[in-house]
């Protein structure tokens, strides 16, 4: 599990990584110009507000010591000076912010569709170890925070550096040595800003650590919340939430307390270079090198000289974040598909985004395991040397424990995982000899716990063929025994199912699952038998749809209803990876074997369940 | 005015930090408008010998300085020392405002958790975990966020605003009005901008939620996904929600770009306007130079802070509807709310007498008129169809439900007089879908007691036919069960629950259906273990396996609610009701099972 723990900072410079995010800027390049020139821009007028004070102050001490009247022709000019300014200045700023909120909205949507894109055409082994929730982090809040980052860091950079740019070179060409004992503080600043942006960088990210676990205290305290009452650990899980909380709250005061030391702190020093402004620029005015509109310039730029080196530490201390949150994205979006169809495969048949459906064979539905063997990445074997041939139509019962491997036969069936060694043949040709899609298009496969998406009955059922008109799907349906209850929903076929299916029952949800797959009507059919009870109405539809659906078709099934397993027409028995017996039903029961037993202990079990237990 | 009374219950006990904070802001604020002085006083009284707005004790200290170079280098130290005390105001006001809030959601998050923890068994069969978790997170971070910064900036700016308004009136009235004429207006647009914006958020994070919800349904269902070849249909489904949340973003960003444009539009124009009349004074001779300096300087250092007020002042109908979330929930009844309850010892003998349970909101009630003892280290076995009450029962035996009409005795006492939590650690009952902590296996055995010694934890595993399972994980006892750590089958997680109940010696056992995922051969090798164990304890076993129920001391049948039928093993057979038929079933297939599986399984 090692590798799926977070790392939310990287401390090192990777270059490689925002190499690799280029890519996805190419095509914003246009917005990432025209925000830069806005902004600059935008900054160049901050930094001419100040001079056409100065202009005006300097116009009127001018009149003032003349003693002469107010000049209108003066006035017009600083009015319209002014008023200019201002409609460009406006014009800028909705520029950049137009222009940087569509890279940040731009970025993101193409990082995920990107993610999305790869997250499909990987290998079902990837989603068998990786947590959803790693990967949901990835692509949503990953995705967000580099664009953001990215996007208005970039715009905030180049203000503040054309803002310092432009004011020392404005301050150096009046006056060089003022300027120079004006900005004396900025080293100062520098140094009180990246040091305190990395402290509270770190303090922040501590507290956002508890704070998760935080949220997970209270999702166990919830979820846990009736099995608590029964052992009676409130108090037990109270103290531990006392501490977790408790820790929370000295880590944010602190954090809060540096943080409201910073502020504060540059605030200060930036006075202090004020302060050597107006006693320097005094000095210079008293001099007579200088006139009241220039030291009132100096003392404005003082004052505005700060904002850009607190904009800039903060930037760079959130890159380091963004580089961590790309260095994910990008580990996400580079994953290879364990299970790829070989060039000539894809040239034949087409990809997954391009199928040449014109060039794929029907499907006779015939299936050879020849000597397949399969073990996991770890060393465990879970099949060895497994030989089966399974005649188009035929039905096949996977029985034994859990974890026997029954699951690992109907897998590699699917081509979830492929035999590490020998073949299997469908139709007498390797299935490695034609595409994924092909054989996905032919199958169709039935969870024990069924999955539904979010949307209505209809939808649900038309995701087995998806160009079905209203009326098969309701044939489908009536087919499964599932249009009765359908119509007598809330909303008929349009009724909304819920998240994952939420708002039917289990029952329910199994027949919509089974009304899908035979609407897809595949050549093989794959199914994982539930085994929690539903009620005895349901379990009799459901058992009726079963048999429809194994009409005609090539089927696996990991069984666990007797009647399935005794109208198939093979029984495979597993036993941790092995096949221990296979045959008929009257055969496995006349050797008196495994077999046997699982049969009776069964039998038992239902008919006891069928009186209501 | 509730919302008022609401929020002050919450703050009273850390009043002090906020008044603090308020003391410092006073101080930081009205320091603030002497720094456009200092600029006057060096233009006008430095050089020009003109009057100065400071007050007193600082131009005395200017003063010090003989020459006007001098008087130019006290003032500077003067500013600097201002702002040094500024600066510990501002540091103190800080300190106190993460006191104040941190402290208040400190509370309110351990408030939370306990009250949540305290609330009935029935609330947590029909809690959604989202909404509550929601509730104890995010609205408890809004609510802080308002009381740690939101509220104090409301007084900021309201104390700045004043302030600077006194400072300009005492330089030029006329002037004063023409500098604040946009305050209102900014105000108001700003108030009105993120009231509108808000339903744009709202949108937006519905949109977010969407495109998350449908990606979480891809990922969890990708085998169908891949099953049914449905790649570039999801994928274009995703893209779809993808699009809509960004154009969502984009609006906000359109609605960004334009406030933000034509507000510093406006600011623009109101600093131009003070300048402009501000010359216009200056050359009349109704105010100097310094005077005009001031006043631009004083204008664009409220401008921006009363923006903020419209913003902040949205965010307060934020904060309500959270507090009013948060009250919701503590305002849920607790459980634990009867004093004086007895704690008696237990020993082991249960007599229902005559006990009825009807739910709230059921018309007719689960369980009737229900009557039997249980002797001390009785084993007693209850069968019954899926509703028929059996669990009930278990529940009303741990206080979870309370009976009632009749009553119930536990060693001669009433139940309902003996307190819940005691009731609870001495009456050990295992669900049948038991919840196991986030840590590792040998903490969830031992949960019960921290003192648990090694020995007496792997007992309890061997007992419960889990040991083994645990020893075959790559970190044994160490393995972290949940998210982090390794998912448990069914039948792994109820062993695990029924070795953390048998670490502890308790004298009633309850095992409500929670073998139920374990093969009948384990479920036959735990039950020997126990019986091993101890001929003390009085267990209960609800359960729908025959092989279970036969060998108890006795057998209590239940349909619809009532006791169908009642006795041992041996009494039941010779009865001629469900018991009798489910045996016949039993006995039958062993005999012969040739002819029958034919007639029975056969469609």
């Amino acid at each position: 599990m090692q590798e799926f723990q977070e790392h939310d900072y990287s401390e090192k410079l990777n270059i490689n990584i925002w190499k690799k995010l280029v890519i996805y800027m190419l095509s914003l390049k246009k917005q990432v110009i025209i925000g830069i020139v806005a902004v600059i821009l935008l900054a160049v007028g901050d930094i001419t507000f100040p001079l056409l004070n100065r202009w005006v102050i300097d116009e009127i001490t001018k009149s003032v010591d003349a003693g002469t009247k107010l000049d209108l022709n003066y006035l017009k000019l600083f009015v319209a000076a002014f008023v200019t300014l201002s409609v460009f200045q406006g014009m800028f700023i909705y520029t950049f912010i137009k222009a940087a909120g569509t890279i940040e909205v731009e970025l993101s949507y193409a990082l995920r569709k990107a993610a999305f894109e790869k997250l499909q055409s990987l290998s079902f082994s990837y989603f068998n170890k990786t947590p959803i929730g790693w990967i949901m982090a990835r692509v949503t809040s990953d995705a967000k925070r580099l664009s953001e980052i990215i996007s208005w860091g970039l715009i905030d950079m180049s203000w503040g550096i054309m803002i310092m740019i432009g004011i020392v070179i404005v301050m150096f060409s009046i006056n060089a040595k003022l300027a120079l004992i004006t900005l004396a503080v900025v080293p100062i600043l520098v140094v009180i800003s990246f040091v305190f942006r990395k402290l509270l960088l770190k303090l922040y990210r501590d507290v956002r650590k508890i704070n998760s676990k935080i949220t997970g205290s209270f999702n166990e305290g919830i979820t846990g919340a009736k099995t608590s009452k029964t052992l009676v650990l409130e108090d037990k899980n109270l103290r531990e939430f006392d501490r977790i909380t408790n820790s929370m709250r000295t880590k944010s005061i602190r954090a809060a307390m540096i943080s409201s030391l910073f502020f504060p702190l540059v605030l200060m020093f930036n006075f202090v270079g004020t302060a050597l402004a107006i006693y320097y620029g005094g000095l210079t005015y008293l001099q007579g090198a200088i006139s009241i509109g220039t030291l009132s310039l100096f003392i404005s730029y003082s004052t505005q000289f700060f904002d850009p080196i607190l904009q800039l530490a903060r930037v760079l201390s959130e890159l380091q974040q963004a580089q961590a949150s790309a260095e994910r994205i990008i580990s996400l979006l580079e994953v290879e598909p364990e299970i790829v169809d070989r060039e000539e495969v894809i040239a034949k048949y087409g990809d997954y985004l391009n199928p040449k459906r014109a060039n794929w064979e029907t499907i006779n539905g015939d299936i050879e395991f020849d000597h397949v063997s399969f073990q996991y990445k770890n060393g465990e074997r879970v099949l060895e040397d497994f030989n089966l041939k399974v005649k188009a139509g035929e039905t096949i019962a996977l029985v034994g424990e859990t974890g026997a491997g029954k699951s690992t036969i109907v897998n590699l069936i699917c081509r979830f995982f492929e035999p590490t060694a020998g073949k299997i043949l469908i139709d007498g040709i390797d299935y490695k000899d034609r595409t994924v899609g092909w054989l996905h298009s032919n199958l169709g496969y039935v969870l024990q716990s069924p999955h539904l998406f979010s949307g209505t009955i209809m939808e649900n059922i038309r995701y087995g063929r998806l160009d079905a008109t209203d009326e098969e799907v309701m044939e489908a349906a009536k087919l499964v025994d599932a249009h009765e209850f359908i119509i007598n929903a809330e909303n008929g076929y349009q009724t909304e199912v819920g998240e994952g299916g939420g708002r039917l029952s289990t029952g329910q949800k199994q027949l919509i699952s089974f009304a899908r797959a035979i609407l897809a009507n595949p050549a093989i059919f794959l199914l994982d038998e539930a085994t929690s009870s539903i009620d005895t109405e349901t379990e009799r539809k459901v058992q009726t749809a079963i048999h429809k659906l194994l009409e005609g078709r090539t089927s696996f099934i990991i069984a666990h209803r007797l009647s399935t397993i005794v109208n198939s027409d093979k029984i495979i028995v597993i036993k941790s990876g092995k096949i221990i017996e296979q045959g008929s039903h009257s055969q496995l029961i006349n050797e008196k074997g495994y077999y046997y037993r699982l049969y009776t202990n069964q039998f038992i079990e239902e008919q006891t369940q069928k009186l209501g237990f | 005015m509730h919302y008022l009374k609401t929020i002050f219950k919450w703050i009273k006990k850390d009043i002090i930090y906020l008044i603090i904070s308020i003391l410092a802001i006073i101080f930081v604020n009205y320091s603030r408008t002497f720094v456009p002085l200092f600029y006057k006083h060096a233009v006008d009284t430095i050089f020009e010998n003109k009057g100065s707005n400071l007050p007193g004790f600082i131009v005395d200290f200017i003063n010090i300085g003989d020459t006007q170079l001098n008087k130019l280098f006290f003032l500077g130290l003067a500013l600097i020392m201002i702002q040094l005390f500024r600066a510990l105001f501002m540091f103190i006001s800080g300190s106190c405002n993460a006191l104040f809030s941190e402290n208040i959601a400190y509370r309110m998050r351990v408030k939370l958790y306990n009250h949540i923890q305290n609330l009935s068994y029935s609330y947590h069969t029909h809690a959604e975990t989202g909404d509550l978790i929601q509730r104890s997170t995010s609205d408890v971070d809004t609510v802080r966020r308002f009381v740690g910064s939101q509220l104090t900036e409301v007084f900021s700016v309201i104390l700045l605003f004043t302030f600077v308004l006194l400072q300009m009136l005492r330089i030029h009235t006329t002037m004063t009005l023409v500098s604040l004429i946009v305050v209102p207006f900014i105000f108001t647009f700003a108030f009105i901008f993120f009231k509108k914006i808000q339903n744009v958020f709202t949108e937006t994070d519905e949109s977010e939620g969407k495109m998350s919800t449908a990606l979480q349904e891809n990922l969890t269902g990708i085998r169908v996904v891949k099953a049914f070849a449905r790649e570039n249909y999801e994928i274009s489904k995703l893209n779809k929600l993808n699009r809509v949340y960004a154009d969502n973003v984009q609006k906000i960003i359109n609605g960004m770009s334009t406030y933000w444009a034509s507000s510093d539009f406006i600011c623009f124009l109101q600093i131009a306007l003070t300048t402009i009349f501000g010359a216009y004074f200056a050359i009349k001779g109704e105010i100097t130079t310094g005077d005009l300096i001031a006043f631009t300087s004083y204008v664009s250092t409220i401008l921006w802070p009363v923006r903020q007020l419209g913003r902040i002042i949205v965010d307060f109908g934020k904060s309500s509807v959270s507090l009013k979330r948060i009250e919701e929930v503590l305002n849920e009844k607790d459980e634990y709310q009867e004093k004086n309850l007895l704690t008696p010892e237990i020993k082991g003998e249960i007599t229902f007498d005559h006990t009825s349970f009807q739910f709230p909101d059921a018309s007719v009630p689960t369980l009737k008129n229900v009557s039997f003892t249980i002797n001390k280290g009785e084993t007693v076995a209850i069968l019954g169809k899926t509703g028929s009450g059996k669990s009930t029962l278990a529940h009303l035996l741990v206080r979870l439900y309370d009976y009632t009409d009749g009553s119930i005795k536990i060693d001669g006492v009433e139940l309902k007089d003996i307190d819940k939590k005691w009731i609870r650690k001495n009456i050990g009952i295992i669900l049948q879908e038991p919840f196991l902590y986030s840590k590792t296996i040998y903490e969830n055995i031992g949960i019960l007691n921290d003192d648990y010694i090694e020995e007496e934890i792997f007992k309890a595993a061997q007992i419960a036919a889990i040991h083994t399972d645990i020893t075959k994980f790559e970190e044994g006892y160490q393995t972290l069960i949940g998210e982090r750590g390794v998912t448990l089958s069914g039948g792994q997680r109820q062993r695990v629950a029924i070795a953390r109940m048998l670490v502890k010696k308790i004298p009633i056992l309850i095992f409500d259906d929670s073998l139920s995922a374990v093969d009948t051969e384990t479920d036959l090798a735990i039950r020997n273990a126990l019986r091993e164990r101890s001929n003390e304890l009085t267990k209960i076993i609800i359960t729908h396996r025959m092989s279970t129920a036969m060998e108890a001391d006795k057998i209590i049948v239940f349909d619809d609610g009532e006791i169908h039928e009642m006795g041992t093993h041996d009494e039941l057979i010779n009865n001629n009701k469900i018991y009798k038929k489910i045996w016949e079933i039993q006995s039958s297939i062993e005999t012969d099972f040739q002819e029958n599986f034919v007639s029975e399984v056969g469609e």
